[in-house]
């Protein structure tokens, strides 16, 4: 393998920041945020996963897609610019792996969605395994596992001592991962990274078997206790809802703007006239489930989760995905 | 006292007095969460301890149905600072007094990870307001609320004051938790969501984060009961009571009213009596 020091590590981003807008972990108050920081001393190196996932770099929570402006008779449409090359360091595996998932929406089926597709080709992603899984984590049950390389460019497993004394695996996974590795000094040492502490996976049902189970009073018994807040959409890295409006703004332009929606609100499924066919929050909640692990594999491919953990952490009422899964299983 | 619980809702599940009660149980992780128990069979899943924090008073509305029938009994723990917002509730015509079976508990405080919450330790109230039944012991302590951290942000300037809540509020996600956890939010169309006409557009930056967090605030002037359930519902850690806490202080000094006291008393800002004037 080849090894790095945390100081040539922060040296080396240091150089990156100059060059790119670097994306890193950074404590906020008591938590921990994907943030564009100004070199490696803003970076948060100890952290089990950040408190929102990364999607927000790539589906960003508000968007201005265009500005219609009127000037002397004339009409302008412009289309804000959006960020320029950019590094994302501190990838947790999970949150690498959901950005293979919202590919499979965004990018690989028709129509691709030019915003997210330019983000995503404008980012390079650096990995950062986990030592061991988080309280609330089960990437191992979604097909992952905390040091999995298979979703970023460049993947760095810390070897040795935690803290400043740390030392890096570093592992270039694509091109895109090489060209920005520049004058990190790297040697070449025997062995491997030391594998990471895993729990045993659960098993998952396939996405076949989910629709026998869809009018179960279970899910009404699970909906009375769920408030139908948006906190497990918003956490999740893989829910990729938005809705897009119009606005008037103060100097008569027009601003279309595209924001994050979730299918836990009321008014989500709504439509003209009033009809609304997911009334209750039983349903929604059985939809976000189904969603996941029934239709986002049918229509796309990958099973929308990657055992973040996120929505267990934030949920106010506890519910528990992994719980979830095992009583579904058992239905 | 959980036993005792248990025992309440399966007398009352099974004389069908109540047909749902709703309670606490284990969850997983070691959490404690919100039951629903339908069947008297299934009370023994009923919990009671310190770590109950859930204000389950949230729930009632869920159970009234369109208005059109009569809404089914339902049995209902509440701590006392849940039986304010009860009675909130009541006042507010959201929730008829007798389709509630109130098991009242009496309360030391609740924790949240195992660390005691600082509402409790204002709390001066351990024994429910409203209820048909109390268990519990003779509570041991009471506290006091005397505003200190209330004070403290008013000790600040107002530019670093507003830097604060701007801080604060930048973390927000919109995701409305603290609302939906909220029993005094229980609006079908709240106006930060409404369509027509559209008073805040769906953006998710810090003029809509304030704008919201400042209206729901207001909204919640001489109603909000101090239970925090908006702030351990909140997965930003916004300081929410703070907000709630500086308008119940106006409230109080004004008006010489705390919200949830009784369900008969009018609240001062749904009430006008046009010889009132306040000394500006």
């Amino acid at each position: 393998m080849n090894v790095t020091t945390r100081d040539d590590v922060t040296a080396w981003l240091d150089r990156l920041a100059e060059r790119f807008t670097l994306i890193a972990p950074m404590a906020v108050e008591e938590q921990v945020f994907y943030r564009p920081v100004a070199g490696s001393a803003e970076i948060a190196f100890d952290f089990v996963r950040t408190d929102l996932p990364v999607k927000e770099y790539f589906l960003p929570s508000t968007h201005v897609l265009l500005s219609i402006g009127r000037d002397q008779g004339e009409i302008h449409v412009e289309e804000p610019a959006l960020d320029g090359e950019r590094v994302v360091f501190g990838l947790r595996p999970c949150d690498a792996r959901a950005l293979h998932v919202l590919d499979a929406l965004f990018l690989e089926d028709e129509p691709v969605d030019p915003y997210y597709a330019e983000r995503r080709e404008r980012t390079v992603l650096v990995g950062l395994a986990c030592r061991e899984m988080g309280e609330a984590c089960f990437c191992t049950s979604m097909g992952l596992a905390p040091d999995d390389a298979g979703d970023v460019d460049l993947m760095l497993t810390e070897i040795g001592e935690e803290g400043d004394g740390a030392a890096y695996a570093v592992q270039v996974v694509t091109e895109k991962g090489r060209a920005i590795l520049g004058s990190l000094s790297l040697e070449g040492v025997e062995g491997n990274p030391p594998a990471p502490t895993v729990r045993e996976p659960i098993p998952i049902l396939e996405a076949e078997a989910w629709p026998q189970h869809f009018d179960d009073v279970y899910w009404t018994r699970l909906g009375d206790r769920c408030l139908s807040c948006r906190v497990c959409t918003y956490v999740c890295p893989t829910c990729r809802c938005f809705d897009v409006r119009d606005y008037e703004m103060r100097d008569r332009s027009i601003e279309r703007l595209r924001a994050w929606d979730s299918c836990m609100s009321e008014g989500y499924r709504r439509i003209a006239g009033g009809h609304n066919p997911r009334p209750t929050k039983a349903q929604r909640l059985r939809n976000r489930f189904y969603c996941k692990f029934c239709y986002y594999p049918q229509d796309f491919g990958p099973v929308a989760c990657v055992g973040c953990g996120r929505c267990i952490a934030t949920c106010p009422v506890n519910v528990d995905v992994v719980e979830v899964l095992e009583d579904v299983g058992a239905l | 006292m959980s036993d005792k619980i248990q025992a309440k809702a399966r007398e009352l599940l099974e004389s069908g007095q109540v047909s749902c009660f709703v309670g606490y149980e284990e969850g997983t992780r070691g959490r404690v969460r919100p039951a629903f128990v339908y069947d008297a069979q299934d009370a023994e899943r009923l919990i009671w301890d310190d770590r109950c924090t859930h204000n389950l008073t949230v729930y009632l509305h869920q159970f009234q149905g369109s208005g059109r029938e009569e809404p089914p009994q339902v049995g209902i723990i509440v701590k006392p600072c849940d039986s304010r917002a009860l009675n909130v509730l009541l006042h507010e015509g959201q929730v008829t007094r007798d389709s509630v079976y109130v098991v009242g508990v009496t309360c030391n405080g609740v924790r949240v990870n195992g660390q005691p919450q600082d509402r409790c330790q204002r709390c001066a109230e351990r024994v429910p307001l409203v209820y048909d039944l109390v268990l519990g012991g003779v509570p041991k302590t009471v506290g006091r609320e005397d505003y200190a951290d209330v004070d403290r942000l008013e000790g600040l300037s107002p530019r670093e004051r507003l830097a604060f809540w701007m801080r604060e509020f930048d973390r927000c996600i919109r995701c409305y938790a603290c609302r939906q956890a909220c029993p005094a939010c229980y609006c079908s169309e709240c106006v930060a969501e409404q369509l027509d006409p559209a008073w805040m557009s769906i953006a998710i930056d810090l003029p809509q984060k304030q704008f919201f967090h400042v209206m729901r605030a207001y909204h919640l002037a001489g109603r909000c009961v101090g239970c925090d359930a908006c702030e351990d519902a909140c997965p930003m850690d916004i300081p929410l009571s703070l907000l709630n806490r500086k308008i119940a202080r106006e409230v109080e000094t004004l008006f010489d009213y705390r919200p949830g006291q009784d369900a008969t008393t009018p609240p001062p800002l749904a009430t006008f009596d046009k010889e009132e004037s306040i000394p500006l």
